[in-house]
């Protein structure tokens, strides 16, 4: 496990961690159980115990990264790379990719019924349709409700990237909401508070804070106030803490942030390599923009370009440091997109058919599952639904994808969406 | 001020006099983040002790910009008739009927009123964007007038705050940022929302407006509403209808609408009105008789130069130059997977509406004038119905449909009575949509207690009250620089007019020695890296800009505080969140937002320094939550005040705590 050095600790904060230990009463939380015991199903085999998801924004174009179509009209500008395994091909951006096949289970026959970015990647990212009435849970918070926390001080969930769309914590508690990193290089912000304020005056101020606010508490108790009052002592503990330092990749050396990337979604990759080493259960890194409608293959060369060597970087690291037989690193998108290239020489939203891959602990690499027609529009063999997809990370975890879980107003969900996991891509 | 503050800057070290001063100034320190130029200037007699004090923040000034307030207002507001006001209220109490009818009914019961100082608080904040100052909080609460609730409400939709606010509304709405692509130049048309909004353009003309434009954006800065989807013909009209009609028809794009009657033939019907407008010229048009231009002024550039680059500036300026929008008579056909029977694949495709008939007075206009003309159309109601819904859901927290853009057939109307009656009101309001914020905010049930609603509650909401919710971003944003700066206005977005004068080519004729001017022009003012530079130096202040929400730059990097705090990434439509997370509370525990208060020349600072005693209290309560302390909160604060090292750190802890409650960020 991921330890700080011992000089890089501030003694300030561990003064700190003492003091606000003592205050987290003061801030009107109730306090919720912490630790959950795990939902394990039946099963030897070596689970994931942690979870890397890499969500690719604006619908990556299958065509032209993980299912090619060489010869065929639609696959434009677009050439193919070979992989280790005889017959596999990549989109030729994906070279390093390509080479590691044997990491990766390719799921190429997935579809989705929806063509509209807001509800692909909400039902993507919960395996249930985005309705009004209530709202689900995202994987992370899924898994850290079921599994509880791995570090008692780091959250369990964390997203790097656009906190906005995300379904967060859906009806479970407020405990589990990912913390959002806007910027990897800059980890998690104003987490220090000001030299000149000391311990004994933040912790002044936070008592003082709780009594001139406890009416208002009161009032309004059982709503998105009790978030906050959650948010809080989240944030107060965060400041105690001692394993800060797994939120700031400055601490890695050049040569690895060099190897991961010089751009956000490759820092964000290496920040999450950092918080799954530091007992994060969860993180999500966004990449994008993949809404190609236009100039795709101006683009494709770009944006794939980063995906292949982060990716691949992210899982030799992992594998280096021992963490991949723990692992899990899901690659992940809302939709495909048309085989047909428009007037702008880009690629529409396409549902009917597209990939997705996985990796790591709990999957069984070096396979393709699925497959799409000659032009990749539709699904050839063995469709995969978003529900059974999610299934199947939940199921790599180790988790009971049958077990009911009854939201406030009463109504059963499970994790993964009550689908058929794909029992060929499980190790 | 700086009299005053002398005599209240001795009275806070005199707190502490008994001990060594030295501790006492350092503590003040704790306090306030103290320049010493600010300090060595005001305070004359304390300059002594300067050098003995231990080491202290570095000195960080406020900028000028921000420390005057304006003399005038930054810009006219369409002045509200207070002569309708009669009939105004009479409207309110229709409304209010309507509801009570509607309680007794479901045995609701009646929610109390709210205060004085809480409406004081949720119509600053919900009609102006921002909490009020101390002086706006104290003089309303000590006015003894009858109608001072009806006179605030009027003079805060008149006020440049209201413009702003409202502003952030539609920016959330239509994805307003300075480049949507690479060469877009959005500005003008963010500036003319603004305008539109200041106005008071009945929105039907508006809307109207926006949707039949063209030319280019400096010239019609209306045309950016087309240009906002630039590329994407399919999912303009998609959005164009979910935001101005209330209905998603976007899965229809693809095949026919699975939870809606919807068919794809009918979405590429309804496309078929829009689809033939363009939003670059191009081969066909007068500018482009002797080829590109937009390309031959690169190359001639490139040429020009040894290595071949030409500057970024450059390049975009000219292709900035090649966006207009243009209708042509293209037609558009079936997609070529097309797969029911109705028709056969790559069929042309006839503009049909989904419902109704395009108004006969559009008969023979052009295909986009018939689009624009049946979306706004009095003669079916859902165009009125959608904004009465948006509307009613923007003052009361929550639509009487739900998601405000998903009208249909199995997502009823929680008070179809209601929603009919905001209906009727829009229409005989012919549109002034200002005038029906009015009436809500008049009502009776608009200024009761907020209450919580959980959306998965199986009983409708029944609007007893509006619903309890936290600031939005921009409110927040707002109400912290309400804190802070005597002036919110230190700059304000470009207009149409600022900008043609600077970015404007004349593509038909332009010459190499044109663009290169034309360029220079650009790159000192409005190209972004340098105008981000200029507005930093006006007004910025450790990296933020000092200026209201609506005249920042957008899309925010995302871990700017109005980020944090869920502001859209303007791509997709009402992208804005108001969710709690960590970094949040990180950031107004120890964010440079937080510490800005507390610098010397902010508004609270002044005006806690002005009082100079245990009035103080007051004084920060009015100003955080507008309202006094309770006696419970006065005798908390002041034994605070009393046991910290010294005034003026128990003056520091309290403002960061009321800021720290659930009070400030929520409105009750």
């Amino acid at each position: 496990m991921f330890s700080p050095s011992p000089e890089k600790l501030d003694r300030t904060i561990s003064r700190r961690s003492l003091l606000i230990n003592g205050t987290a009463g003061l801030l009107g939380v109730k306090l919720l159980a912490d630790w959950h015991q795990p939902v394990f199903a039946a099963g030897p085999k070596a689970k994931a115990k942690q979870v890397i998801l890499l969500t690719m924004r604006g619908a990556m174009s299958h065509i032209d990264t993980f299912d090619p179509k060489p010869g065929r009209d639609v696959q434009g500008e677009t050439k193919a790379v070979k992989t280790k395994t005889p017959g596999v091909l990549f989109g030729d951006s994906l070279p390093k990719l390509a080479s590691m096949f044997d990491e990766l289970a390719v799921i190429r026959s997935l579809t989705t019924e929806t063509g509209d970015h807001e509800q692909g990647t909400y039902l993507m990212r919960t395996a249930y349709k985005k309705i009004n009435s209530i709202g689900h849970p995202a994987m992370g918070p899924w898994l850290q409700h079921a599994m509880g926390k791995i570090s008692k001080d780091l959250p369990g969930n964390v997203l790097v990237g656009n906190g906005n769309e995300h379904p967060n914590a859906g009806f479970l508690e407020s405990a589990v909401i990912p913390v959002p990193i806007g910027d990897p290089a800059k980890g998690l912000e104003n987490i220090k508070s000001p030299g000149y304020l000391s311990d004994a005056n933040f912790k002044r101020r936070l008592a003082l804070a709780n009594r001139v606010d406890a009416d208002f508490r009161e009032k309004f108790s059982g709503t998105e106030v009790d978030t906050y009052n959650q948010m809080y002592k989240e944030a107060v503990r965060l400041m105690g803490s001692n394993e800060l330092t797994a939120f700031d990749i400055s601490k890695e050396p050049e040569k690895m942030r060099e190897q991961y990337g010089a751009n956000r979604f490759g820092q964000g990759c290496l920040l999450a390599r950092r918080l799954i080493q530091g007992g994060v259960r969860f993180v999500e890194v966004e990449f994008g923009p993949w809404d190609m409608h236009q100039q795709i293959f101006t683009e494709i060369p770009d944006r794939a370009g980063v995906l292949d060597r982060t990716m691949s970087a992210l899982l030799s690291d992992l594998k280096t440091q021992g963490l991949l037989s723990t692992t899990l690193v899901v690659l992940a998108t809302e939709f495909g997109r048309t085989p047909k290239i428009n007037e702008n020489a880009g690629r529409d939203h396409h549902p009917g058919v597209f990939s997705c891959v996985l990796a790591g602990a709990g999957i069984r690499g070096g396979q393709i599952y699925g497959a799409s027609d000659e032009d990749g529009r539709s699904v050839a063999e063995d469709s995969v639904s978003i529900a059974d997809f999610n299934t199947t990370i939940a199921k790599a975890a180790g988790l009971d994808t049958n077990k009911e879980y009854f939201a406030p107003n009463g109504r059963p969900f499970k994790i993964g969406g009550g689908g058929k996991a794909i029992e060929k891509v499980l190790a | 001020m700086c009299a005053v503050s002398q005599h209240a800057w001795f009275y806070f070290l005199g707190v502490r006099m008994q001990r060594p001063v030295l501790v006492a100034f350092s503590a003040l320190i704790m306090f306030l983040c103290w320049g010493s130029v600010g300090y060595s200037q005001t305070k004359p007699n304390t300059q002594g002790k300067k050098s003995a004090a231990p080491a202290k923040p570095p000195p960080i000034k406020l900028p000028e910009s921000v420390l005057k307030p304006l003399s005038e207002p930054p810009f006219k507001v369409a002045p509200v008739e207070r002569s309708t006001r009669a009939a105004t209220l009479e409207a309110a109490g229709k409304i209010d009927a309507l509801l009570e009818k509607r309680w007794k009914e479901h045995g609701v019961k009646s929610q109390p009123s709210i205060r004085e100082d809480q409406f004081l608080r949720r119509v600053y904040l919900e009609l102006g964007g921002r909490i009020p100052n101390f002086d706006e909080a104290s003089k309303f609460l000590t006015s003894r007038s009858k109608d001072k609730r009806t006179e605030l409400i009027d003079s805060l939709l008149e006020s440049p705050d209201y413009v702003s606010h409202f502003y952030n509304y539609w920016a959330d709405v239509l994805r307003l940022c300075e480049r949507p692509q690479n060469n877009i130049v959005l500005d003008p048309y963010l500036a003319y929302i603004k305008e539109k909004i200041a106005e008071n353009k009945p929105y039907d003309k508006w809307v109207h407006e926006m949707l039949t434009a063209d030319g280019k954006i400096w010239e019609n800065p209306a045309v950016g509403f087309q240009m906002r989807d630039d590329g994407m013909p399919l999912p303009y009209i998609d959005n164009t209808v979910r935001v101005f009609l209330g209905k998603q028809i976007g899965c229809a794009q693809c095949h026919d609408h699975p939870f809606d009657s919807w068919t794809q033939r009918q979405f590429y019907e309804l496309a078929a009105f829009t689809t033939g407008t363009r939003t670059r010229l191009n081969g066909t048009d007068p500018e482009f008789k002797k080829g590109n231009p937009v390309n031959q002024l690169i190359k001639e550039a490139r040429e020009k130069t040894t290595d071949g680059k030409v500057s970024g500036a450059f390049q975009q300026l000219v292709r900035a130059n090649q966006y207009a929008v243009r209708s042509n008579k293209r037609e558009l056909k079936l997609p070529h997977d097309y797969a029911y029977s109705d028709a056969k694949p790559n069929d042309v495709v006839k503009p049909k509406v989904l419902w109704g008939a395009v108004p006969s007075s559009a008969a023979k206009a052009d295909r986009r004038e018939q689009f624009a003309a049946w979306v706004v159309s009095r003669d079916d109601r859902q165009f009125a119905r959608n904004i009465a819904n948006r509307m009613w859901k923007k003052m009361m927290g929550l639509g009487i449909v739900e998601p405000v853009d998903d009208f249909k057939p199995d997502n009823k109307p929680s008070n179809p009575e209601l929603l009919e009656h905001l209906t009727d009101e829009v229409l005989r309001l012919n549109f002034d949509i200002r005038e029906l914020v009015r009436i809500i905010a008049n009502t009776q049930t608009y200024q009761k207690l907020a209450m919580i609603h959980d959306p998965s509650s199986a009983e409708p909401y029944h609007f007893a009250a509006p619903v309890l919710h936290r600031m939005t971003a921009e409110q927040l944003w707002d109400s912290l620089l309400t804190l802070v700066a005597y002036n919110p206005w230190a700059y304000q977005r470009p207009t149409a007019k600022e900008m043609a004068a600077v970015v404007n080519l004349d593509l038909s004729k332009a010459k190499l020695a044109d663009a290169e001017k034309t360029a220079a022009n650009f790159e000192s003012t409005y190209f972004l890296p340098k105008y981000n530079r200029d507005l930093q130096k006006l007004c910025g202040y450790k990296g933020q800009l000092l200026v209201r929400a609506s005249e920042i730059p957008t899309p925010v990097p995302l871990g700017h505080f109005l980020r944090q705090f869920g502001q859209s990434d303007r791509e997709t439509i009402e992208g804005s969140r108001t969710v709690g997370t960590v970094p949040q509370i990180l950031a107004m525990f120890n964010g440079p937002i937080t510490h800005i208060l507390l610098e010397p020349g902010s508004v609270i600072y002044d005006d806690v320094m002005k009082a100079g005693n245990i009035n103080g209290v007051d004084i920060v309560y009015l100003s955080i939550l507008s309202h006094k302390p309770s006696a419970f909160d006065r005798d908390v604060a002041v034994k605070e005040i009393k046991t910290a090292d010294t005034m003026g750190q128990g003056f520091g802890n309290l403002i960061w705590a009321l800021l720290n409650t659930r009070e400030f960020i929520f409105i009750q």
